[in-house]
């Protein structure tokens, strides 16, 4: 499904990304975890094609991607939701995910209901015609979501979308994106909550300083003990023991 | 931007949500103040009363073509008068020239103005904000020195004169009338073309596109299509309108017509109006047009400048208290009395029940 091949991007002396590689097979569920500026996010960006790769070549459905045309990738079946939101500001809540719906759905009347089963699936239902400006953080992770979902997407790249949300709703999420996978779904999923990606994640894949260090199920990566020094800490490799 | 306030109370939980706006859809009492303007003026079938129906329609009609790039797509332009120019002076040098009806004229400007437009958004691809701001504004002043200077067309600073001889094929007329019905026409087309925008996928694409970028990139919208469409179609409209303000004046000169004060108002118009919205524009007209007419007409003979003073003054005071614009003031009181009626509020205090 996606492929990534010795995969690098400098930004002016820097490698953000550097001799990256790996791949995701259809129906997966990959975590991506690692410290803050590890470069998950020029990555998302690499794979979405929003930044050009310096090095290396991105497979998506065994085609090379177009880089630096987002909108090509999104049409090709990939969805992506932004670790800061982005959502359609003067819209209600229903108009910004009936957009996403529009392209496969040419009259609003269609992407309508689209939409409206998502927002469902979703447990934004009750929050269709409020404003964008007025939900909290949680809700907007959650439209976020419910955005990328309703261009009915192939492969799905998510965005630390736990980030904010109460315990409550990070159990419902977790139920929603382990739930995916069976709707057709690919995920690649980077988050910081540790608990919900390595609980719901089949694979995790370690990146530090641009560079992947670790790779592999959950509870092994967990115990690597380069993940534990640069990562997650002694403490939480007691924990997984 | 906030419409109503809304809140539920029941069992445990109690939900307040702000409703997003409504846009679209033509509510009674836009019909109401348009079809009593047209009514007043017939009543009082003074030349002076009419002459400025005519002028109010015709800005409102404009004032909607520029809303098209500037409320719904976000590009803010200072450049309009531009297009406006080139509809004006397309139509009445073909007609000069070559005979050429302006009923014909007109969509031969249009179509150069479209190009242009596209050119211009192509050109400033990279530009967002203040610097694409300023750069529509140098683009009209361009149009303007080149019209100025490009005498064996435009007739340089002199200017272009039509013949007032009335004739249906040069639409030139006698009578008023039958410039009120061409000019509505306009108005009510540039009125239907923008409710339907606002339901469309590409209108939709639009909103997207003006949002948030990076969010239309996303869901496969191609932002650089989408603009250059947008300005496209709002040029070509433009241009249109500049044909009949050279059909009713039947006189042309770059500095009035390719004036960057040309394009102010139309952002004014829509400013005051409520940008992005249909009835904005018209609303805006209504209010702007006859206005700064009267203002002149009472205050211009006692101080000189005063009515600019007074208009300007009653401008600012518009934009501070309806930041909405006055349609989005109207919308909100029409909400707070019939709360269900325009907003399709759906608030589903079961389910949080269940849940709790």
């Amino acid at each position: 499904m996606l492929k990534l091949d010795a995969v690098g991007r400098q930004f002016g002396s820097l490698w953000a990304i550097r001799d990256v590689s790996f791949t995701v097979e259809a129906g997966e569920i990959v975590g991506i975890i690692g410290p803050n500026g590890a470069g998950k996010s020029t990555l998302f960006n690499l794979i979405a094609g929003a930044v050009v790769p310096t090095t290396g070549a991105i497979r998506f459905l065994d085609r090379t991607i177009d880089y630096g045309k987002p909108y090509h990738v999104a049409r090709c079946g990939l969805a992506r939701t932004f670790q800061i939101p982005k959502p359609f500001k003067q819209l209600s809540v229903r108009e910004n995910v009936m957009l996403s719906a529009l392209r496969r759905h040419h009259t609003p009347r269609q992407a309508n209901s689209v939409a409206m089963a998502i927002m469902e699936f979703i447990r934004i239902g009750e929050l269709a015609e409020a404003s964008v400006a007025s939900l909290t953080v949680g809700q907007l992770k959650k439209l976020e979501l419910a955005r990328a979902l309703a261009t009915e997407p192939v492969l799905l790249l998510l965005d630390e979308v736990m980030a904010g949300l109460t315990p409550p709703e990070i159990k419902d999420m977790m139920t929603v994106i382990a739930s995916l996978p069976r709707r057709g779904v690919t995920v690649v999923w980077v988050e910081h909550v540790m608990m919900a990606i390595m609980n719901v994640a089949e694979r995790i894949v370690v990146i530090h300083q641009g560079q992947v260090i670790a790779q592999g199920k959950p509870a092994d990566v967990s115990k690597d003990p380069a993940v534990v020094g640069a990562y997650l800490g002694e403490k939480y490799a007691y924990a997984a023991r | 931007m906030i419409a109503g306030r809304l809140s539920a109370v029941s069992g445990v939980q109690a939900i307040s949500l702000s409703i997003a706006p409504r846009r679209g859809a033509v509510s009674l009492v836009e019909i109401a103040v348009l079809a009593s303007c047209i009514i007043a003026a017939a009543v009082v079938s003074n030349r002076y009363a009419v002459d400025i129906m005519i002028r109010t329609f015709l800005w409102a009609g404009l004032a909607l073509a520029w809303n098209i790039a500037g409320g719904y797509a976000g590009l803010i332009s200072f450049g309009h008068a531009a297009f406006f120019g080139i509809g004006a002076y397309t139509s009445t040098i073909l007609l000069l020239n070559f005979g050429v009806p302006p009923w014909f004229g007109m969509f031969a400007g249009a179509l150069i103005a479209a190009c242009a437009g596209a050119l211009l958004t192509r050109v400033c691809a990279r530009l967002r904000g203040p610097l694409f701001i300023l750069s529509t504004l140098a683009a009209g002043e361009v149009v303007r020195i080149a019209a100025l200077n490009w005498r064996s067309l435009t007739g340089g600073p002199e200017g272009l004169e039509i013949p007032p001889v009335p004739n249906v094929v040069d639409m030139v007329f006698k009578s008023q009338w039958p410039y009120v019905a061409i000019i509505v026409a306009y108005m009510l087309a540039m009125f239907a073309l923008s409710a339907w925008i606002e339901q469309t996928r590409y209108g939709y694409y639009l909103f997207a596109t003006r949002d948030n970028e990076d969010g239309a990139s996303a869901i496969g919208i191609n932002p650089s299509h989408t603009r250059t469409a947008a300005m496209a179609l709002s040029a070509a409209t433009t241009a249109i309108g500049g044909t009949l303000f050279a059909q009713y004046f039947l006189y042309l000169d770059p500095t009035h017509v390719i004036s960057p004060d040309i394009s102010f108002q139309f952002a004014l118009i829509c400013a005051v109006g409520g940008l992005g919205t249909a009835s904005g524009p018209v609303f805006g007209a209504l209010i702007i047009v006859p206005l700064s007419e009267l203002l002149r007409g009472l205050l211009s003979q006692s101080t000189s400048g005063l009515h600019l003073v007074i208009y300007g003054i009653i401008v600012i005071v518009v934009i501070l208290y309806f930041p909405s614009g006055v349609s989005g003031a109207i919308g909100r009181t029409v909400s707070r009395f019939f709360p269900a009626g325009g907003f399709a509020a759906r608030v589903q205090t079961e389910k949080y029940d269940a849940q709790a």
